[in-house]
């Protein structure tokens, strides 16, 4: 063994060495400067976790600012799940203070909607001197805070319930599409009415807080993020004046109905519900849209009680949450003869002056049709028709369109009813609306190709020509379609969107976005058309022979002239449903309203004596009558 | 005292270098183990300076260790060598047996009122001694029989310590009797066997251990026992994502996220350097291997310096077993190494491995402050 050896030896040890630590020096620059980027990112979402904290929502106001749909600050009082999961004994004593059972809190606190970052409110809308009772006993309390939290009140109660909606919990098909846009579980979100169709609007900025979290999930200290902002106001088309009187004008129709005899049956009117819709057929705005039976949209605020739900949904309430008004699909009955004479006139079928006499009985193939309540009225002519709603006269014009049909088309009628805005969707700004339809060849043709058992007959009869002419058969329209309709009509022949909103406002009170006008189409209505129906639907509230007549007696017709039309459908299995649809100043229409009570007897009788006192309130509101509107009066009535 | 008219005397040559740079990192290793701990300690509502104080301690006890060890002439410990080893043996055999207490399902220490004490920390470098004493013997006719008698004086309590079981503590074993057999003169094929059986060993173990995951699993098994496949590569990553954070200048002293929030496990111990890394990034990382680098260069000088074959063998024992502990340490945290519980030199939370290593710079020093002597 040489020096030289041993020195040769070590020189290769040292050689081993440097390389070694060549490597990890290669190593260290590769981590630290050449991936440090992607690794630094990863370093990020292991340690900051960010939280939520949703928005008050925006205000919605009705169209003078007066507030329909608020927040409401209340105390609640929450939990820090670390500390309670250790110290249980914590939730028995807030167990017995506020008379909340054990195991209702032991769900609140497991609750997986709340970030495991954030307190979980254990108790919400707690009385003030039990918050300050375990603020002031703090050390008995640890991990319970005390805290005003804001939830969506409604402080009208049922008022316009079914126009502003309700809020809850998103669910996961809500949520699905919506995660992009920043919502997370357990966010409110708007699920009926305003509160969904203008969700985007009333939503607000959630407050977002950066907390650095160690790898067991424990916060260590915040790093910033940004304040809520709470979501717009939306101001809404809805005079909250009219739409009040509305609701308790049809209320008041509906139990008056109840207490009424029907003559065809012997028995009381159901008269289970309704709705009454007012627009203003000029721009389309939705004045008021009442629909009955109601209910309260708080008890939704903090997720509607199983027994609650139950309640709304149980058929012997006749659906309380349904809004009727875009919903509940009705036979327009003789409010449909609108149709029909527009129709009629425009193919030529007939003049205004052509005239037909009604014996109250018309007969096809063998077949009897009669006038409602056997009435005979003789000779009239469109514009007397319609005062005096002979059904005669229509089946007249329904059987001649059927003849003629090579002439004017299958479905003359019903294409010009539909050119109306009815049996299509009106594109209101609420959602969940119905289609309906307008009965005719083609749709029997459809319904039976479709389910032949249920609809043998694929063929259509000059009888169901008939039927359709006056509004009965397979027709079946919304409320908000047969203003609509009316409204095109009255307006000159534009059928304009309904809409309910009328502006988004930002938290100062200026408009952001005016919900404007939309015009679906322009249909032509020439003076010819116009006119004499215009002096028919005049007769029916003025002429002692109209069939309106008696429940605008002492209306004070000369200052606020009323038009309309009264309807009464006939429903296989139940009572008549009640409809009347009137448009005022009768000379340059602002107003348009359509009642419609289910299984309530003659228009006359129920649905005209609930519009007039809606209207009466309407002309009080404007000046022209100082009156206030008498309690809802049955009338008797032919139609 | 006449030493100071004396050239040769040892004080006079004492490698002011290789303390300066011992004592350096070590201080270093306490404001880490500071760093990785306080916030734990924090939160768990105890005294954040918990660890520091203590680490502070074994610092202390390690440079009295180091102070002892190098007033006494090195070739008068050789003559101790065979008592040693034999107190080593015994030792390492009362720890598997039920006087050792057990801590993560590896037998390793004697509980020593509110300390551990690990004696096969303190084996190591009675290995290096001992082995170093029969290959300095054996100089110049090194053949198969000397070669057999280093191999089966390091078996023994290499084969106890694998009882354990701690095979990073058998690694380096290893790794000693290599770099002492070849730096004593070993046949090239001798070498050449003994390397093949090494690497072969070793790879076997790295490469198991990176390409297949129950099989590395086994190999951290001892790290925690409790962990499954999703939780080690976890050790892993989170320790790479720790140093990488650190980037060029680091997110500066107990500012590492990573590291106070306790992604990193284990870390004032075996992942110490993951602090480095993220709290005071490349630029403290490379300061810091530098630092270990001038030591080893040191280690490396005093083996050429040295008068004798056994200093010299001592030396390069000593260098052995640290370079082994250094790169396999480091090299786990980056995920080169397999991540095994070898305790990084001077670093890491321990008073056995701290005072260990002490005695190793001891007699580094000793070598080289006697090399006129």
């Amino acid at each position: 063994m040489t020096q030289d050896s041993s020195r040769l030896r070590l020189g290769v040890l040292g050689m081993v060495v440097l390389s070694l630590f060549c490597a990890l020096l290669a190593r260290l620059w590769y981590l630290q400067v050449l991936a440090a980027p992607t690794f630094k990112v990863e370093a990020q979402r292991n340690s900051v976790a960010v939280v939520y904290t949703e928005a008050p929502r925006g205000r919605i106001l009705d169209r003078n600012g007066k507030v329909l749909a608020d927040n409401r600050v209340v105390l609640a009082l929450v939990a820090q799940r670390e500390v309670v999961e250790k110290r249980p004994e914590v939730l028995d004593r807030i167990s017995g203070l506020l008379g909340v059972p054990r195991d209702e809190l032991d769900r609140r606190v497991a609750d997986d909607r709340y970030s495991l970052f954030k307190p979980v409110p254990v108790a919400v809308n707690v009385p003030k001197d039990k918050l300050i009772y375990v603020r002031e006993h703090q050390s008995d309390f640890p991990g319970i805070e005390g805290l005003q939290i804001t939830e969506r009140v409604y402080p009208n109660k049922t008022l316009a319930a079914h126009v502003l909606g309700t809020v809850g919990e998103i669910n996961d098909k809500e949520l699905g599409p919506r995660k992009a846009a920043g919502y997370k579980a357990g966010d409110t979100i708007g699920k009926s009415g305003i509160e969904l169709t203008y969700e985007a609007d009333l939503r607000g900025a959630p407050e977002i807080s950066k907390l650095e979290v160690d790898s067991l999930g424990r916060v260590q200290r915040s790093l910033g993020g940004q304040p809520a902002v709470q979501g717009n106001d939306v101001r809404l088309s809805i005079d909250i004046d009219i739409q009040r009187e509305a609701e308790e004008s049809l209320e008041q129709g509906l139990v008056l109905a109840r207490k009424s005899t029907d003559f065809l049956t012997g028995k009381f009117f159901l008269a289970p519900g309704g709705s009454a819709v007012v627009t203003d057929p000029r721009d389309g705005s939705v004045l008021a849209m009442a629909s009955n039976p109601t209910f309260d949209p708080n008890d939704f605020t903090n997720g509607v009680s199983i027994r609650k739900f139950a309640e709304l949904n149980d058929p012997a309430g006749h659906y309380p949450l349904n809004n009727r008004a875009i919903q509940g699909l009705y036979a327009p009955g003789s409010t449909f003869k609108l149709a029909t004479s527009v129709a009629a006139l425009k193919d030529g079928l007939i003049a205004a002056r052509d005239t037909y006499n009604d014996q109250g009985l018309y007969t096809v193939a063998g077949q009897p049709f009669t006038n409602a309540r056997g009435a005979r009225n003789g000779l009239v002519n469109v514009t007397r028709a319609l005062t005096v709603s002979s059904d005669v006269f229509y089946y007249w014009l329904g059987e001649r369109f059927w003849d003629g049909r090579g002439r004017y088309g299958q479905a003359a009628v019903q294409d010009v009813a539909r050119s109306l805005g009815m049996g299509e969707l009106t594109e209101v700004d609420l959602p969940f609306e119905s289609s309906g339809r307008i009965d005719d060849p083609a749709g029997r043709e459809r319904l039976h190709k479709d389910n032949p058992d249920a609809f043998p007959f694929p063929d259509w009869y000059t009888g169901y020509n008939l039927n359709m002419a006056v509004g009965q058969g397979d027709t079946a329209i919304t409320p908000l379609q047969l203003t609509n309709s009316y409204a095109s009509f009255v307006n000159g022949g534009t059928v304009l969107a309904p809409h309910v909103g009328n502006a988004v406002l930002d938290r100062q009170g200026q408009e952001l976005r005016k919900v404007e006008a939309k015009v679906v189409r322009r249909t032509d209505m020439p003076a010819s058309i116009r006119e004499p129906l215009l002096a028919g639907f005049r007769g029916v509230t003025s002429d002692p022979s109209g069939t309106g007549f008696n429940a605008f007696a002492g209306f004070p017709l000369a200052a606020f002239p009323v038009a309309g039309k009264t309807g009464t459908a006939e429903v296989t299995g139940k009572q008549d449903t009640s409809l009347f649809t009137a448009y005022a100043p009768a000379d340059a229409p602002r107003y348009v309203i359509s009642v419609v009570l289910e299984e309530s007897g003659l228009g006359a009788s129920a649905a005209a004596p609930v519009a007039r006192r809606v209207l009466e309130a309407i002309a009080v509101k404007e000046g022209i009558s100082t009156a206030p509107p008498a309690a809802v009066n049955r009338v008797v009535g032919t139609d | 005292m006449q030493a100071p008219r004396n050239p040769a005397s040892p004080w006079r040559h004492v490698d002011l270098t290789l303390l300066l740079s011992t004592v350096g990192i070590a201080l270093i290793g306490v404001v880490m183990v500071y760093s990785s701990t306080r916030q734990k300690q924090e939160n768990a509502g105890l005294d954040p300076a918990f660890f520091l104080k203590r680490q502070a301690v074994f610092l202390l006890l390690g440079l009295v260790a180091l102070g002892a060890i190098s007033l006494v002439d090195y070739r008068r410990i050789r003559d101790f060598a065979p008592i040693l080893y034999g107190g080593a043996v015994l030792a390492l055999l009362l720890v598997v047996s039920p006087l050792g207490t057990s801590r993560r399902g590896t037998q390793a220490w004697f509980q020593l009122g509110s300390f551990q004490f690990q004696p096969s920390e303190v084996a190591k470098v009675v290995l290096i001694l001992t082995l170093a004493a029969i290959c300095a013997g054996a100089r110049g006719s090194f053949d198969t029989a000397g070669v057999l008698t280093a191999l089966g004086v390091a078996f023994v309590p290499m084969a106890l310590i694998l009882v354990q079981p701690d095979l990073g503590t058998s690694m380096v074993f290893i790794a000693v009797v290599i770099a002492v057999l070849l730096v004593a003169g070993a046949k090239p094929r001798h070498m050449a066997v003994l390397a093949l059986l090494g690497i072969s060993a070793i790879v076997m173990i790295v490469e198991l251990g990176v390409l297949k995951d129950f099989q590395r699993d086994r190999l951290t098994a001892f790290l925690d026992p409790q962990a499954d496949v999703q939780r080690s590569s976890y050790n892993l990553r989170q320790s790479q994502i720790a140093i990488a954070a650190g980037g060029v200048a680091g997110r500066g002293l107990f500012e590492g996220t990573q590291t106070n929030l306790a992604f990193v496990p284990e870390q004032h111990t075996d992942f110490i350097f993951t602090a480095v890394g993220e709290e005071l990034g490349l630029v403290g990382g490379v300061s810091l291997l530098g630092l270990f680098g001038v030591m080893m260069w040191r280690i490396w000088r005093a083996a050429v310096l040295a008068r004798d074959q056994f200093g010299r063998l001592v030396c390069v024992g000593v260098l052995a077993m640290l370079v082994f502990q250094i790169f396999e340490n480091v090299g786990m945290t980056m995920g080169i190494t397999p991540i095994t519980g070898i305790p990084l030199p001077f670093m890491s939370y321990g008073g056995s491995a701290m005072i260990a290593s002490c005695i190793g710079i001891g007699l580094v020093l000793n070598v080289h402050m006697r090399r006129f002597a």
